[in-house]
């Protein structure tokens, strides 16, 4: 049984893999005007308020005005993608429990691995953030304590699938994995923002009132974050099933 | 192909609660007779307090013991816990037995809550143990911030979502390669917001400082919170693992 | 065939396949089996006799194609079907920290027994094993397990047992045993058997069937088996390996 992907499908008479690399182009070049705008020309905003003032690094932080605030308009899109593309991981793993298709696998994997690559990058940017702003190079705040606890969870999705040899029970565990830490990512997020904690500031930051530029800014850089993820995803799911197939043929070829 | 319209459940005789006290019975009584999880989970509770004992005793006079006493409890009762819950399923991974319950007309629900309760009770019966031996160790002396009868919610609330969560995790974790060392992997970073609220509501109870009964409550409500929606997907998706 | 839940077939198979990805395990296997017949399975290793029997007996469900046991299907009336079947494999699924009285007991509250108490008594005489009711199993030898084993298989009175290579790994006098008690209560039930013995497979059947690579190579009545080609097609089939 072949899987196709949408690579193989037209959408509105252009093939889908057309559609690949004018998302790809698109997403670069939203990017990077994103780029040159966070930059060069969106005002300086009011950094982070925090909810009292603290002493961090011996220093008396209330709030700044930050050029290192720029990196917002990375990081935020980065961590919204994550979390959008771990939801697939949950999804396919419901369809996969549903319907036993190994296709369903496959692409709860390839959405998993992208999750990480975007998890990743949102911890990176969000410390590179915290250093700036905090002047140290680490805080737990809930923000960065969720998604470093998210990368544990990816993490750990990776270490179960490959400590099972079977085919089937390893994709219906990491389905069932897969389902319980997408739901325990925004628990984690709620109960660490919920609860106060003398050591974990609760960072409150001004991403209500984005005006013009700014918002001109975001939106470029959370769509331009966005196509990129769908072309990652989709070379990966592209590069599985050819390898999918190369090993049909080996099979058929030896049996 | 006409079907009777028979009941095709199951026949009128077969009774969920035979069968779920059957196999808790099951697992109580092996447990009795081999002591096995019992003993090691109470050896090792006593052996990390010893670990504890090393670790603060640098720390000076000064100390105040009181601020991280919920945490250190906490983190006691987690990795006793993650022994508890390898070994209440090895046995049935032995002799093939997990093949015999499923092959039996037990609705696999009943299977997951069998286990999940039974987990809890032996993880109840540790924190009996640890808590007392925790206090004399760590608290002697030292006034509880909040009233006593506020102690026993939050242990219980963490308690529950260990046994409920760490059954699901447990049961995955035995059928793989790795099988004991697989569980803290995927165990710690699920259970992370439920002991954050646990440690939160303890140490408010402990400490007593102004304005505890809020966080207290709070931290109450979010873990039982927690117990509620992670018991309802492990309870849903128990029965596709242990087929597979 | 009939369609209503009084058959006359033990087995009805349709076209039943298991495949995972690029993985067959069973492909299109199909046969009938009438009630109160033996039928062993022969194949090679992965031809997939054990998937089959854990399609049968509920473990596993197919990819494609139907299975019914006693009229019942296998997916859509399966909880109904386990009460109606018995197991017995080459583990002897019993709990070894546990007595033979308590192990017995234990299943009969499993499968929900009306009277567990006298059903537990009559079967351990039957594998006489009564003196033995209160040792742990894990005193037992291999033997006795078995034994042990089959009175389990036997304690919800199944319409259907399945048998999972019973025979490896017991010693002559146990075999004996294990040989007498099923010729005991043949008449009652009917038997699915895999088994690597090919004389004791065939002496025991009514039916016999062969697998090689999930499909099924032959499928056929004792009588009807002409024993000196059974043999080379089992040589045959066997000597080719895994799937």
């Amino acid at each position: 049984m072949t899987d196709t992907t949408v690579s193989q499908r037209r959408f509105l008479g252009i093939p889908g893999n057309t559609w690949t690399l004018i998302l790809l182009g698109l997403g670069a070049v939203l990017t990077t005007i994103d780029f040159v705008l966070a930059f060069f020309y969106t005002p300086l905003v009011v950094g982070a308020q925090v909810a009292e003032t603290r002493i961090i690094n011996g220093i008396a932080v209330s709030n700044q005005l930050l050029f290192s605030q720029k990196i917002f308009y990375f990081h935020v899109p980065v961590a919204i993608g994550s979390f959008l593309i771990f939801f697939f991981t949950a999804y396919y793993g419901v369809r996969f429990l549903m319907t036993k298709q190994k296709k369903y696998d496959t692409r709860a994997r390839i959405a998993t691995e992208v999750t990480l690559l975007f998890v990743i990058l949102t911890l990176i940017t969000g410390d590179i953030w915290t250093r700036f702003e905090w002047g140290v190079w680490w805080v737990w705040e809930p923000r960065l304590t969720t998604y470093f606890i998210m990368t544990l969870l990816v993490v750990a999705y990776f270490v179960l699938r490959s400590s099972i040899e079977d085919e089937e029970r390893r994709a219906t565990y990491a389905a069932v994995f897969g389902i319980i830490a997408f739901l325990d990512a925004p628990i984690s997020f709620a109960i660490t923002r919920l609860i106060p904690s003398s050591v974990h500031p609760v960072v409150l930051r001004s991403g209500g009132g984005l005006t013009g530029m700014q918002l001109l800014a975001f939106l470029l850089g959370l769509f331009g974050m966005l196509m990129l993820a769908w072309v990652v995803y989709q070379v990966r799911l592209r590069e599985e099933l050819a390898r999918e197939r190369i090993e049909g043929l080996k099979a058929a070829l030896e049996g | 192909m006409a079907e009777t319209m028979a009941d095709t459940t199951k026949s009128a005789h077969i009774s969920s609660m035979r069968q779920f006290k059957a196999i808790l019975k099951k697992d109580i009584v092996m447990e009795l007779r081999t002591k096995e999880m019992l003993t090691s989970m109470g050896l090792y509770a006593v052996l990390v307090l010893v670990v504890y004992q090393i670790a603060l005793s640098q720390a000076g006079s000064s100390f105040d013991v009181l601020r991280i006493a919920a945490g250190l409890l906490w983190l006691a009762i987690i990795f006793t816990s993650l022994l508890g819950l390898n070994r209440s399923l090895v046995h049935e991974k032995d002799q093939g037995c997990l093949d015999a319950l499923l092959l039996a007309p037990v609705d696999r629900p009943v299977i997951f809550f069998a286990k999940a309760i039974g987990n809890l009770l032996f993880l109840s019966i540790v924190v009996v143990i640890i808590l007392p031996l925790f206090y004399f160790f760590f608290l002697a002396g030292k006034p509880l911030g909040g009233p006593l009868w506020m102690l026993p919610l939050p242990l219980i609330v963490g308690c529950i979502g260990i046994a409920g969560v760490g059954t699901l995790l447990a049961t995955m974790s035995v059928n793989t390669n790795g099988k004991d060392l697989i569980l803290p992997v995927l165990f710690i970073p699920v259970m992370f917001p439920l002991l954050y609220a646990s440690v939160a509501a303890t140490t408010a109870v402990l400490i007593g400082d102004p304005g505890y009964a809020t966080v207290y409550w709070n931290s109450i409500a979010l873990g039982a919170g927690y117990d509620a929606i992670m018991l309802l997907a492990a309870y849903g998706l128990y029965e596709f693992i242990i087929g597979a | 065939m009939t369609d209503t839940h009084t058959t006359e077939l033990a087995l009805e198979v349709r076209d039943l396949s298991r495949t995972f990805g690029a993985r067959k395990a069973l492909d299109g296997v199909t046969f009938d089996l009438p009630k109160g017949a033996f039928l062993s399975i022969f194949g090679p290793n992965g031809a997939g006799k054990t998937t089959m029997l854990k399609v049968l007996s509920t473990l596993t469900n197919p990819s494609k194609g139907t299975a019914r046991v006693m009229g019942l299907d296998v997916v859509a009336d399966s909880v109904k079907l386990r009460e109606q079947i018995g197991f017995i494999s080459h583990n002897p699924l019993l709990y070894p920290d546990l007595t033979a009285e308590e192990n017995l007991e234990f299943f009969a509250d499993l499968y929900c027994i009306p009277d567990a108490p006298a059903r537990i008594e009559e079967l351990l005489t039957a594998v006489e094993l009564e003196h033995r009711r209160l040792d742990d199993v894990r005193t037992f030898s291999r033997g006795m397990t078995q034994r042990l084993s089959i009175a389990r298989a036997l304690l919800a009175r199944p319409d259907v047992i399945f048998l999972d290579e019973p025979y490896s790994g017991l010693d002559p006098h146990a075999m004996d045993i294990l040989d007498s008690l099923i010729s005991q209560v043949r008449d009652q039930h009917t038997f699915v058997m895999i088994s690597h013995d090919l004389a004791k497979g065939l002496e025991l059947c009514s039916h016999a069937l062969i697998l090689a690579k999930g499909k099924v190579v032959l499928f056929e009545e004792k009588e009807a088996i002409d024993p000196e080609a059974f043999s080379t097609t089992y040589r045959e089939t066997v000597g080719m390996g895994v799937s």
